[in-house]
């Protein structure tokens, strides 16, 4: 696989999403562009095997009375996110929303993560924080006209006013949108600097790239997942018009 | 040495790819799968359990500690009434004595004034046994000492003083 970064006599450029497995059959449809498995989902795969294994070896003979540090570990993570749905979300969207507000945080981080190990983060491609920000959309639509109808959801893009009709359109595509290039943005840069600094360095690329590395990919990684998961609760939790 | 970007470059960058949208939401679903079946499940599964059973098990707890108090209530109860009926039985018992005492006493003193009664009846009767014993004693007297007298010359009235002279003595005595 090439690295994102490619010196060419003294050139620095930084490349999109790169194609990993070409579909050959796709490209009438998609163009040859995009007729292609890119590197981002191919690291994806990389972390469902990682997490499914440690899932199913933390999730496996539990006790009830705990024995184990996995089990503590397990009921914690679980407790933590059921916990942290509940407090954003309310009592009704507890049961139905912590596993996904769960796996996808574990998804989300462990994606960053791919970063340390030398792989392209799939964060780091607007096409996979894009797809997490649509099954925000549309979730919210959901909750909306769940809660208040299909009738009420469009009269919510009149309220309080009429004349906020176009601010509310724009309300419903710019919160998902905010929230694929905020994660999108924050691991590319990352990626982008990152990739700047072994360049400046050239071969004296010791442990500065590592500091920032930790930032970026460590520090960056847990808040920037934190915060979609804190969002896509929020949004979800916002939509609701049931009161 | 330099960066640049072009824009075709940048858009490059922020190229959407429905494949990639596609194998994402694929990806994401196995993720949720992953995650609710093997670690979310079984661990609600378990913490509910164990609510469950914490939640029984206080009730039990409480149960017995209720059931523990009653018993104890009426154990109590019991023993304040025991403690009543031997204290009626030993006033009951201390008054039975107290009067078999009285009577004990009353028919002892009876007995007493009874005998006392019989002794002064008898004293009383051998005292008259005793007296007309005395006398029938002095007549015999008198009449031997009177054989004695007129066995000697005496007068007719001094024979009669001295007869009644000596009944008097004797009555006296």
């Amino acid at each position: 696989m090439l690295t994102e970064t490619t010196l060419m006599a003294g050139e620095f450029t930084v490349e999109g999403p790169l194609r990993s497995i070409p579909l050959p059959f796709l490209e009438g449809i998609l163009g040859e562009e995009n007729a292609c498995i890119a590197e981002s989902v191919v690291t994806q795969w990389v972390v469902m095997v990682i997490l499914g294994v440690v899932f199913f070896i933390l999730g496996r003979n539990l006790k009830l009375k705990p024995e184990t540090k996995r089990q503590a570990a397990a009921e914690w993570i679980v407790s933590f996110f059921v916990g942290n749905v509940e407090t954003s979300m309310g009592t009704y969207y507890k049961k139905r929303y912590a596993p996904y507000i769960g796996a996808l945080f574990c998804f989300c981080i462990l994606s960053c993560l791919m970063g340390l190990f030398g792989l392209r983060n799939p964060t780091a491609d607007v096409s996979v924080t894009g797809t997490w920000a649509l099954i925000t959309f549309v979730l919210v639509l959901w909750t909306k006209i769940r809660t208040g109808g299909f009738k009420g959801y469009l009269h919510s893009f009149i309220e309080p006013l009429p004349f906020m009709l176009p601010f509310n359109i724009i309300g419903d595509f710019a919160n998902p949108i905010s929230q694929a290039m905020r994660l999108f943005g924050n691991n590319l840069s990352g990626m982008v600097i990152g990739g700047l600094v072994y360049f400046a360095l050239g071969s004296f690329a010791i442990a500065v790239p590592a500091v920032l590395s930790l930032y970026f990919d460590l520090f960056s990684a847990v808040i920037q997942s934190y915060i979609f998961c804190t969002l896509t609760m929020s949004y979800v939790a916002m939509a609701d018009m049931s009161e | 040495m330099g960066f640049t970007l072009s824009a075709g470059e940048f858009l490059q960058l922020v190229n959407i790819n429905p494949a990639t949208i596609v194998f994402t939401l694929i990806n994401t679903a196995i993720i949720i799968a992953l995650y609710f079946f093997f670690l979310h499940k079984p661990v609600m599964k378990i913490m509910e359990e164990r609510k469950n059973k914490i939640n029984s098990e206080m009730q039990a707890a409480e149960d017995a500690q209720a059931e523990a108090e009653a018993v104890k209530a009426e154990y109590t109860e019991k023993l304040k009434e025991s403690k009543e009926e031997a204290a009626q039985i030993v006033s009951a018992a201390v008054k039975r004595a107290g009067e078999r005492e009285n009577q004990i006493i009353a028919e002892a003193q009876q007995e007493a004034a009874n005998l006392k009664k019989k002794a002064e009846e008898s004293i009383e009767l051998e005292k008259k046994k005793a007296i007309n014993e005395i006398k029938d004693q002095i007549s015999d007297i008198v009449i031997m000492a009177s054989e004695k007298v007129c066995e000697k010359e005496i007068s007719k009235s001094d024979n009669e003083a001295l007869i009644n002279k000596f009944i008097a003595e004797v009555g006296n005595e």
